[in-house]
């Protein structure tokens, strides 16, 4: 079986999930600002921010000593160790800068399924992490693909910035067919700023996920991989004998469901969702499962927290 | 392997196969369902290509299995058989022996059983195309099942068969079984496909013990003979007569004959009983019977002489009773062990004589007069036609035992027992046509019981009146060309007819002419003899009507009883008397019995168990055909059990699917 997040007794989905055109409801929003989105890496940011960059600058903090070399700022030197040693050192402090945190969303057709559908679930994750980076004063980048890459929405700071990135996510279409390589590969070529990554999306994708996650990885980046699965697909409500239509490629596989069938179906699930994690721990990626049936505030509060994403 | 039922397994196989795999075609419209992707069902189904038909019927188990199912099924259509002895018989006449031998008891049942399962076997065996009869004989012959194709009408006649107690005449069946094939072949000038039609095969069931084998021919067909039964060992009575002493009619004298057939020497008791009380018992031994000489007519009469030996009893007797002889012995015969003579009272007969000659008279008078209690009574033949009703008749019957007449052809002759010495009854299809002389005595049948010990050797007559006479007529002395004494049988009357005129014979100064007077006396007046109350199994029993009866009832040996309505008859006549044993007519009072009468075996062929080696109808060797032969192994129910497991098996496979 797929990998299950763990889920509070308590939570309700009909009590917890806001409706299907609103993406955040400002209560959560609220609770959303008590979090911080987290990187196990250090990048080198853009403007001045609370994060700690790669940089050395001038904050309060001391990073390293180096020699000086003519040119230097005067008022850097260490005094004390040339007295002691006569040589002339400089003080290095560390750099705070911000964090780039970029959402890369699935929205193609095969996206647009389940209940609630695997697409407005994916959007409302971006949508809160967004908001997370941008009360965080974090770059919040966001991007959409099919079987290409839409067009994005970068370089958001700050809180008013959500607006915008509501109005994104809502006007983003559902439709298309996947192919996430031709998508990642634009992405890489596009996004150079390195920093989170976050990958929303069900991966099934007929070409395969492999190249695009390889794409993702080649820039460097603190990349989570979050995998979304309507509980239709974990456990399917199919008998009798069936055309089953792709929704993307309208491809038709003509089906007896049996036990069997099902059963080896289920292994088949189980084995793909193992073979995606293992191929993004494999390379340093972060993989989080989830199901669609797990109440949304309880995967961004509790799940993402856990996983290491959110602090 | 052969199937019997080749185009019945085509045409369901043809039906049935073609119709499923429609079904599984018809089957490929499936309910259409949006899913957000075929990945992993494509993965899970391996067969995502369906709509290469055979790709999917290829690996469909169901199908499969269902297919097998049908297959099975119009395979046991089909009836299969393994050694199967093809032949080209379209018309088959089955002759079934159901004579006494074919009760004989055998390791397994009954040799009838072993009849009937060889001609089962014979009738599963056939094929579709083939018509077969059953025709049994015994004493008779009868159709029990006309031509047909269905064989298991056949096999239920053959079910239906029953042994009985007459001996075996072959005879009336060939000659059944041909002018039933005839009907066939013998179209007048036709040039239909019947005409065509191959001569039909006679296949006897038989143990070959047919008394007259010899005599007959097969005109059509072939006859194969399919031989029945293994036993031999039997000892059987072949021969009883009871006598009343002519001087003491109390005095009875019983001679028995008994024989062994069996290949190995008997010591048994004979048992006499008188009215179920058992009067004398006496022990005889029997060498084996000798061993049957290879001639070719040996089953139609067997000329060897098996070990036998005659008995006497005497026993004094003067009312009306029933003699048992019975041999204590367990043997494959049953019938033939025991034998039942009733007998009548002696009691005086009243004799009429109708003459007007003195000579005549005086002949006569002394031969009556020899039995005793006779009272003779004498008209002249002007006397008897002039004679009031009442002086001659009693209640529409005679009131003589016997009516003797001298040269008087008269039709005055209500019910009774009439002799003619040179006269003739004026009755429809009698009548003397001029006179025959210088011609010999030929023939007399000395089996007849009013010819017996009658030597008619020294007995001249110098002419007589040539009879006509109807073909029912009993002959019992011929002449060259015309009969000389001839016996006529009607219902209720009996008339003796002798052509010549006493006294153009030297008989009536011969010993021979008292002893037939004797005969006349014992055999001819109703009940007066007891011979006439024994019968062979088959034979008609007639027995005189009382006055005012109207119903007989007549209780067989086996316990049952049939009613028969009387009415104004004169005498009861009745038919069904196949069984061994005695069989007692009483007239509309319940309680008393007015008549019996012994059906006893008697027969020598019959009581010769042991099956017939060869048999030979006429001239001719029958082919004896083994019945191991033709054994066919029905194959069907092995397919039906294949079709039942299977269905099991995808019973159990379809509800693994569905169950999720």
């Amino acid at each position: 079986m797929p990998p299950t997040p763990t889920r509070p007794p308590s939570s309700t989905p009909a009590a917890r999930e806001p409706a299907d055109d609103v993406l955040l409801d400002p209560q959560f929003m609220h609770r959303l600002e008590q979090l911080e989105i987290v990187s196990r890496k250090i990048f080198a940011g853009k403007t001045k921010g609370e994060r700690r960059s790669t940089r050395k600058g001038e904050s309060v903090e001391f990073a390293d000593y180096r020699n000086y070399v003519v040119g230097d700022d005067l008022r850097f030197l260490d005094w004390n160790i040339y007295a002691r040693l006569d040589q002339l050192f400089l003080r290095l402090f560390l750099e705070e800068e911000d964090l780039n945190v970029t959402v890369l969303i699935d929205v193609s057709r095969s996206m647009d399924y389940g209940r609630p559908s695997k697409a407005v679930y994916a959007k409302r994750i971006a949508a809160a992490v967004a908001y997370i980076g941008l009360v965080n004063y974090d770059r919040v980048n966001l991007y959409a693909f099919n079987d290409r890459l839409l067009a994005p929405l970068t370089g958001l700071r700050g809180r008013r910035m959500m607006q915008r990135v509501v109005k994104y996510l809502t006007d983003l279409p559902v439709e298309g067919a996947g192919d996430f390589s031709s998508a990642a590969r634009q992405f890489a070529i596009r996004h150079t700023q390195k920093g989170i990554v976050l990958i929303v999306s069900d991966f099934f994708d007929k070409r395969g996920f492999e190249e695009g996650l390889r794409y993702v990885l080649g820039r460097r980046v603190d990349a989570y991989v979050l995998q979304i699965l309507a509980p239709q697909e974990v456990d399917p409500d199919l008998t009798g004998d069936l055309k089953l239509v792709d929704c993307e490629d309208s491809e038709v596989a003509e089906v007896t469901i049996s036990r069997p069938l099902l059963n080896r179906y289920k292994a088949n699930l189980e084995a793909y969702c193992k073979f995606v994690r293992g191929f993004c721990v494999q390379r340093g990626m972060n993989y989080l499962f989830a199901t669609t049936q797990v109440p949304f505030d309880q995967l961004i509060v509790n799940y993402l927290r856990r996983r290491g994403l959110l602090r | 392997m052969t199937f019997l039922s080749l185009p019945t397994l085509i045409l369901a196989a043809a039906l049935s196969i073609p119709a499923l795999l429609l079904l599984y075609f018809l089957k490929l419209r499936r309910q259409e369902r949006i899913i957000s992707s075929t990945l992993l069902w494509r993965r899970a189904v391996q067969d995502l290509q369906v709509n290469a038909p055979f790709q999917r019927l290829r690996r469909n188990l169901l199908l499969f299995l269902q297919l097998i199912v049908l297959c099975s099924a119009a395979f046991a259509l089909g009836e299969p058989v393994s050694r199967f002895f093809a032949r080209r018989d379209r018309t088959l006449v089955l002759l079934v022996d159901q004579s006494a031998s074919m009760k004989s008891r055998e390791a397994d049942g009954t040799r009838l059983d072993d009849v009937r399962r060889q001609a089962g076997t014979f009738v599963r065996n056939m094929a579709d195309s083939d018509r077969a009869m059953i025709i049994t004989f015994a004493g008779r012959a009868s159709v029990v099942c006309p031509f047909t194709s269905d064989r298991r009408q056949l096999l239920r006649q053959l079910d239906a068969i029953e042994a009985t107690d007459s001996p075996s005449r072959i005879g009336e069946a060939l000659q059944l079984a041909v002018a039933y094939s005839s009907k066939i072949v013998d179209v007048p000038g036709a040039t239909t496909p019947l005409a065509a039609a191959p001569t039909a095969n006679i296949e006897l069931f038989s143990d070959g013990r047919l008394a007259d084998a010899e005599e007959q021919v097969v005109q059509r067909g072939q006859l194969r003979f399919y031989p029945a039964g293994r036993a031999a060992d039997n000892v059987g009575i072949v021969a009883i007569d009871v006598r009343r002493n002519y001087e003491n009619p109390g005095q009875l004298s019983v001679f028995a004959r008994m024989e062994n057939f069996g290949p190995a020497a008997v010591t048994s008791d004979v048992e006499l009983k008188l009215d179920g009380r058992t009067l004398s018992v006496k022990e005889i031994t029997l060498d084996a019977a000798a061993p049957e000489k290879p001639a070719a007519t040996q089953a139609a009469q067997p000329t060897s002489t098996p070990a036998s030996q005659s008995l006497a009893f005497e026993l004094t007797h003067e009312a009306a009773g029933l003699i048992e002889l019975r041999i204590v012995r367990d043997d494959a015969l049953a019938a033939d062990n025991v034998a039942y003579v009733p007998i009548a009272p002696p009691r005086p007969l009243s004799v009429l004589g109708v003459s007007d000659r003195d000579p005549v008279r005086w002949f006569l008078e002394r031969a009556v007069r020899g039995v005793a209690g006779t009272s003779l009574t004498w008209m002249t033949p002007a006397e008897y036609e002039s004679a009031p009703e009442s002086k001659l008749t009693d209640g529409g019957r005679s009131k003589f035992d016997l009516v003797l007449l001298d040269r008087h052809d008269t039709a005055r002759l209500p019910s009774g027992n009439y002799v003619f010495f040179g006269g003739v009854p004026k009755i429809e299809g009698v009548s003397a046509s001029g006179e025959t002389d210088q011609e010999n005595v030929v023939y007399w049948d000395e089996t007849h019981p009013l010819m017996r010990y009658v030597l008619l050797d020294g007995v001249h007559i110098a002419k007589w009146r040539t009879l006509n006479l109807p073909r029912q007529s009993t002959r019992l002395v011929e002449g060259e060309t015309s009969p000389i004494v001839a016996l006529l049988a009607e219902p209720g009357r009996q008339s003796l007819l002798l052509a010549f005129d006493l006294l153009d014979s030297n008989f009536p100064i011969r010993l021979p002419f008292v002893v037939f007077m004797q005969n006349v006396l014992r055999t001819l007046p109703a009940g007066g003899g007891d011979l006439a109350r024994m019968l062979r199994p088959g034979e008609t029993l007639t027995c005189p009507v009382p006055r005012e009866a109207s119903e007989a009832t007549i209780l067989r040996p086996d316990g049952r009883s049939d009613r028969v309505r009387v009415g104004e008859q004169i005498v009861l006549t009745y038919g069904r008397t196949h069984e061994v044993g005695v069989y007692r007519v009483r007239f509309d009072d319940p309680q008393r019995f007015t008549a019996q009468y012994g059906v006893n075996l008697l027969d020598r062929v019959e009581s010769r168990v042991a099956p017939a080696e060869r048999l030979s109808i006429g001239s001719q060797e029958v082919a004896e055909v083994s019945g191991l032969e033709r054994i066919n192994q029905a194959l069907w129910p092995y397919a039906v059990g294949l079709c039942l497991l299977v269905l099991v098996v995808e019973w159990w496979i379809y509800n693994r699917r569905v169950m999720i």
